[in-house]
C-alpha cells in the first residue's frame, strides 16, 4: 500500500527554485508539499559558485534580476537565516580595446532601455578595486550590489524558512509518474502518493522527465559545469571577479579561499547522479586565472567538482505555465544562472499558482517558445 | 641499476597502470611485466618500497639492521622489481583517477597525462585518527610519521611519549630504542579485555606462528629496554597550551601525567580512500576493522570494471598479504587481457591463494587484538577537535547534527568539517562513526564524504601545464632519464 498524502500544492523539486516557491506560498497559508529524489540541495542548487550576479544579464532577465537583487539585501532577515550573502561589487574585467568596444555597445543598449546599473570604468579604478589585476588589462565594468553567497546554507534558509511557515519536505521521493485524478494531479513515487489540484516542476537537471509527464516538450539539456576552489590565501580581491570575452570568474571568500568557475563543462551522467570532469578544460581555466591574477601561480586547488545543470538553446529559464495542462506550473532550466534570481522566482510561481498572474513580461520565458508554428 | 631500456619509449596508453610502489604494486608489476603486458607504475616517492619498505635500499642510517628483518625483506621484491621490464615513473603524484582509464599526475612542475585498459590501485594504508583533547597541538605527530622522519632523513625526537595500540607502534618504539634514542614512555592503550576476546580467534591465529610471536618479542625488547610501560590505558588527553606539553591518562585506576614535548599516537591503520572513494568504488564498513573498504572479489575486482585494487588499499591485510594480493590482481588482469588464460590464472594463483587462506584466517585475532577503544575513536568531550585542517570541534558537528545533517556530506556544507586541505581524509571515518552514534544506526547506512580529485593539494600553476594525451615526446623525454630504484 502506498502512503498518500494531499496538499494545495504539489512542487517537484528540493532545489532553490522549489524552496523559494515553498516559503512563498506557505506564507500565503497555501498547504504545498516539496517532493525531493535526493536530499534538499542536493544538486546544481548546494554546488554552483554562489555568484548573486545581476551585471550582464540578457535583457529578458533584467528587470527579474534587479528585483531580485533588492531581495537579497534583506534575504537573511526575512528569512531568519544565513545565507552567506555578501555584497562585494561584480567587475567583468576587459583584456584589449575589443573588450572596451564590446562593453560600450553593452552600455548604450542597456541605457536606451533605462537600465543604469552597470559603470564603465577606466584602468585606473580597475587597479584601484583589484590591484592585483595583471598588467594588460585596461578597464572593466561593475555593478556595485553583485556578490555571492553561500549556496548550499542560501538553499537550507530557504527550506527552514518555508518549513517553519508550513511547507512538508518529502525526500527521497523520485517522481514515477503523474497522472490526473478528476480536477487533481496524483504524483506518485515509489512508495507514496500526493494528490494535489496544482504542481510545480522546479526539478532542474531532470525538469524535462517532469515536462514530459505535465505535456510539455522542451530542448532542454543539462550539463556539469565545472568548479574548482583553493587552499587559502592572503587576502587579494574582494570583487567577485569576471572577463569579458574569456571563461574566467573567481571569487575570494572570507576564510581566504578562491573559488574558480568560467562555465566550462565536464561530463553529465544523470542517471547515475554523477558527473566527471574535464580536467584540459580545467587547465585552461587555470591558465585563464594566473594570465589575469599573477598571484594565482601560488594558488593550491583543493578540490574540483561539478553539478548537475539544465539548460535551454536560448539559455533562459522556463519560467510560467504549463501549455499543455491545467494547473501546472514550470520552473527550471535557470542554465547556470538561477542562484540569484531565486527570490524572485520564488514570488512569481507563488503568485502565477495564487492569481493566474504576474508583474512580470514571462513570454521569453515560454516552456513552448521552441514549438514549430504548423502553417 | 638498469636504466630504462631504449625500445621502452614511453606510449600514453598502457594495458596495466599501477598505482604505488609497495609491496602489492611491485609484485603486480613483476607479474604483469613478465607476462606480455605493457604496464606502467606510477610513485610519489622517490625510490620503490612504499611506506613499509620506505629506502630499504638507500637508508640514511649507518646499520638500517636496526629497522627490523621484515624491513630489509623488502629489499628482495625491490630488486625483482627493478630487474623487471614495467616502465616506472617515480617523485610522481598522481592526483585523479577515473572510472574510464583515465591518469593525471603531477611530474616535474607539470600535469602529465596517461591512459591504462586497467588501474591497479595499491596506495596502502594510513594511520587512523587519533582524536583526542589536544590531538591538534604542535608536537603531536603520529608515530607513523616519526618513522618516516626515521627512515627517509634518519631523524629522531629525544624523550618522546608514544601512546596507543597495535603492532606498528611498538616497533617503531622499538626501532628508537635500537638506535640509543631515550623514550619517555610507552602508553599502551590496548585495552586489556581484548586479550580475552581475541582469545576466540587464537585457533586462526597458531596457523601463523611466526606472526604471532612477533608482537610479544617488540614488547619484550622494549620492556627489556627499561622503558615505563602502561597498560589498559584510557582516557587519553595532550597537556599544553601552544604546544604539547605531556600527556594525561588513566592506568590502573590511577591518573598519571607524562611530561613530554613530543606526542606519537598511533591506534592501527585503515586503507587509504582518496582513490577508491572518489572513483565510486562500492564500499562496506568492516566491523571487525572498524574501517570502510571497498567491495572486492577475490582477485582484487571493484564494482567498477576497469579498477581493481591490492594491498592495504582493499581492506588491511600486512605486507606478506599485500605482495600475495597484487600477485593476484595481476593474474587476473591478465587474464581480462586475453595475456593469459583463466586456466593459467587459476593455475598460477593456488600457492597465492593458500597462503593468504592462513594469513586471512590469522587477521581477526590482531584485529580483536588491537582494536582500539571506542573512546578513543569517537571523541565525547564538545571540545575536542575532529577536524583539524578547519579546526571543527566536536561541539559543532553536533550543533550540525541538531540542525539536520545526516550523513557526512550535509554535514561537511552545514559546518565546513572535512572542507580544508586534506579534504576531509583525516577526520572522514571519526565523522561516520559519530553519526552512526547520533543515529543510533550502523555505520554502514552513514556512508562518508563524497571524496573528489584533486588527491592533494594541486599547485595552480602545475595544473595549468597540463601536457596533453597526445603530446607524447614530452613524456619520452622524462622518461629518457629515469632510472629504476
Amino acid at each position: 500500500m502506498k502512503r498518500s498524502s494531499k496538499a494545495d500544492v504539489v512542487i517537484i523539486g528540493g532545489g532553490i527554485q522549489g524552496c523559494a516557491t515553498a516559503w512563498q506560498l506557505a506564507q500565503r497559508g497555501v498547504s504545498v508539499a516539496v517532493l525531493e529524489k535526493d536530499t534538499v540541495s542536493r544538486h546544481a542548487s548546494g554546488v554552483n559558485a554562489g555568484g548573486v550576479r545581476l551585471l550582464g544579464r540578457h535583457l529578458a532577465e533584467v528587470p527579474l534580476s534587479i528585483a531580485a537583487m533588492k531581495r537579497w539585501h534583506t534575504l537573511d532577515n526575512d528569512l531568519s537565516g544565513d545565507t552567506g550573502f555578501r555584497a562585494r561589487s561584480l567587475i567583468n574585467i576587459a583584456a584589449d580595446e575589443q573588450d572596451l568596444d564590446t562593453l560600450n555597445k553593452r552600455q548604450q543598449l542597456m541605457h536606451s532601455q533605462g537600465y543604469f546599473h552597470e559603470q564603465l570604468i577606466d584602468v585606473k579604478e580597475l587597479r584601484e578595486r583589484l590591484p592585483h589585476v595583471a598588467d594588460h588589462c585596461v578597464g572593466g565594468v561593475l555593478s556595485l550590489q553583485d556578490g555571492y553567497a553561500i549556496p548550499y546554507q542560501a538553499t537550507l534558509s530557504f527550506k527552514r524558512a518555508a518549513q517553519l511557515a508550513g511547507a512538508t519536505f518529502y525526500e527521497g521521493q523520485e517522481v514515477k509518474a503523474i497522472r490526473k485524478l478528476g480536477n487533481d494531479w496524483l504524483v506518485s513515487t515509489h512508495n507514496s502518493e500526493f494528490e494535489a489540484p496544482k504542481i510545480l516542476n522546479c526539478a532542474g537537471a531532470w525538469a524535462d522527465l517532469i515536462s514530459v509527464m505535465i505535456g510539455d516538450n522542451v530542448p532542454m539539456s543539462y550539463s556539469a559545469p565545472m568548479l574548482g576552489i583553493t587552499a587559502r590565501m592572503p587576502h587579494f580581491a574582494t570583487p567577485v571577479v569576471g572577463a569579458v570575452s574569456r571563461p574566467l570568474s573567481f571569487k575570494q571568500f572570507e576564510n581566504g579561499t578562491v573559488l574558480l568557475g568560467g562555465g566550462a563543462k565536464g561530463f553529465a551522467d544523470r542517471a547515475n547522479n554523477r558527473t566527471r570532469l574535464d580536467y584540459s578544460l580545467m587547465a585552461a581555466g587555470a591558465r585563464n586565472a594566473i594570465e589575469f591574477f599573477p598571484i594565482m601561480k601560488t594558488a593550491s586547488i583543493n578540490r574540483m567538482w561539478s553539478g548537475l545543470e539544465a539548460y535551454m538553446p536560448d539559455n533562459l529559464p522556463v519560467l510560467g505555465p504549463s501549455a499543455r495542462s491545467e494547473n501546472a506550473w514550470h520552473a527550471f532550466a535557470f542554465s547556470a544562472h538561477g542562484f540569484q534570481l531565486a527570490p524572485i522566482v520564488g514570488e512569481i510561481m507563488a503568485d502565477l499558482i495564487t492569481t493566474g498572474g504576474c508583474q512580470f513580461d514571462l513570454e521569453p520565458f515560454r516552456v513552448n517558445r521552441y514549438e514549430r508554428k504548423v502553417l | 641499476m638498469p636504466e630504462v631500456k631504449p625500445e621502452m619509449t614511453a606510449s600514453d596508453r598502457y594495458d596495466i597502470a599501477i598505482i604505488g610502489a609497495g609491496p602489492a604494486g611491485m609484485a603486480a608489476a613483476v607479474i604483469a611485466s613478465a607476462r606480455g603486458a605493457s604496464v606502467i607504475l606510477l610513485d610519489d616517492k622517490p625510490r620503490s618500497g612504499g611506506q613499509i619498505y620506505r629506502n630499504v635500499d638507500a637508508s640514511p642510517l649507518d646499520k638500517p639492521q636496526v629497522l627490523g628483518p621484515d624491513y630489509l625483506r623488502g629489499a628482495e621484491l625491490t630488486a625483482a622489481f627493478a630487474a623487471c621490464s614495467a616502465r616506472y615513473l617515480p617523485a610522481t603524484q598522481v592526483w585523479h583517477l577515473g572510472d574510464n582509464g583515465e591518469i593525471l599526475c603531477s611530474r616535474n612542475g607539470a600535469t602529465l597525462r596517461l591512459t591504462a585498459r586497467q588501474i591497479l590501485v595499491a596506495t596502502g594504508a594510513m594511520e587512523r585518527p587519533f582524536p583526542i583533547p589536544g590531538w591538534q597541538l604542535p608536537g603531536v605527530m603520529s608515530a607513523g610519521s616519526a618513522q618516516v622522519m626515521l627512515k627517509s632523513d634518519g631523524l629522531v625526537h629525544d624523550n618522546p611519549v608514544f601512546a596507543g595500540t597495535g603492532p606498528l607502534l611498538y616497533l617503531i618504539v622499538a626501532q628508537y630504542l635500537r638506535l640509543g634514542v631515550p623514550v619517555a614512555a610507552v602508553v599502551d592503550t590496548t585495552p586489556l579485555a581484548n586479550y580475552f576476546s581475541a582469545m576466540r580467534y587464537a585457533l586462526g591465529a597458531v596457523r601463523e606462528p611466526a606472526m604471532l610471536l612477533k608482537g610479544v618479542g617488540l614488547l619484550n625488547e622494549i620492556r627489556k629496554a627499561g622503558v615505563p610501560v602502561y597498560r589498559g590505558a584510557q582516557g587519553l588527553e595532550v597537556i599544553g597550551n601552544q604546544s604539547a606539553s605531556g600527556l594525561r591518562f588513566q592506568s590502573g585506576g590511577q591518573q598519571h601525567e607524562i611530561v613530554a614535548e613530543q606526542v606519537f599516537l598511533h591506534q592501527g591503520v585503515i586503507p587509504n580512500l582518496n582513490f577508491t572513494r572518489a572513483l565510486g568504488l562500492e564500499q562496506h564498513w568492516n566491523p571487525g576493522q572498524l574501517c570502510w573498504q571497498p567491495a572486492l572479489d577475490q582477485w582484487g575486482q571493484s564494482s567498477v570494471a576497469v579498477i581493481s585494487v591490492a594491498g592495504d588499499a582493499s581492506g588491511i591485510v600486512g605486507a606478506d598479504a599485500a605482495e600475495r594480493n597484487g600477485r593476484l590482481s595481476a593474474l587476473n588482469m591478465l587474464a581480462r587481457l586475453e595475456k593469459i588464460s583463466l586456466a593459467e590464472r587459476d593455475q598460477q594463483a593456488s600457492a597465492d591463494l593458500q597462503a593468504l587462506a592462513s594469513l586471512n584466517a590469522f587477521r581477526p585475532f590482531v584485529d580483536q587484538l588491537y582494536r582500539p577503544l571506542d573512546s578513543h575513536r569517537i571523541p565525547d568531550n564538545p571540545d575536542t577537535v575532529v577536524c583539524r585542517c578547519e579546526e571543527k570541534t566536536l561541539g559543532q558537528l553536533r550543533a550540525g547534527f541538531e540542525m539536520g545533517a545526516r550523513e557526512p556530506n550535509q554535514l561537511k556544507s552545514l559546518t565546513r568539517c572535512g572542507m580544508g586541505p586534506c579534504q576531509g581524509r583525516m577526520c572522514g571515518h571519526t565523522v561516520s562513526e559519530l553519526l552512526a552514534k547520533w543515529r543510533d544506526e550502523p555505520v554502514e547506512n552513514v556512508g562518508y564524504y563524497r571524496l573528489r580529485s584533486p588527491m592533494r593539494l594541486l599547485r595552480l600553476a602545475e595544473m595549468s601545464n597540463f601536457t596533453e594525451l597526445s603530446a607524447r615526446d614530452a613524456l619520452v623525454d622524462t622518461l629518457a632519464t629515469e632510472v629504476k630504484p
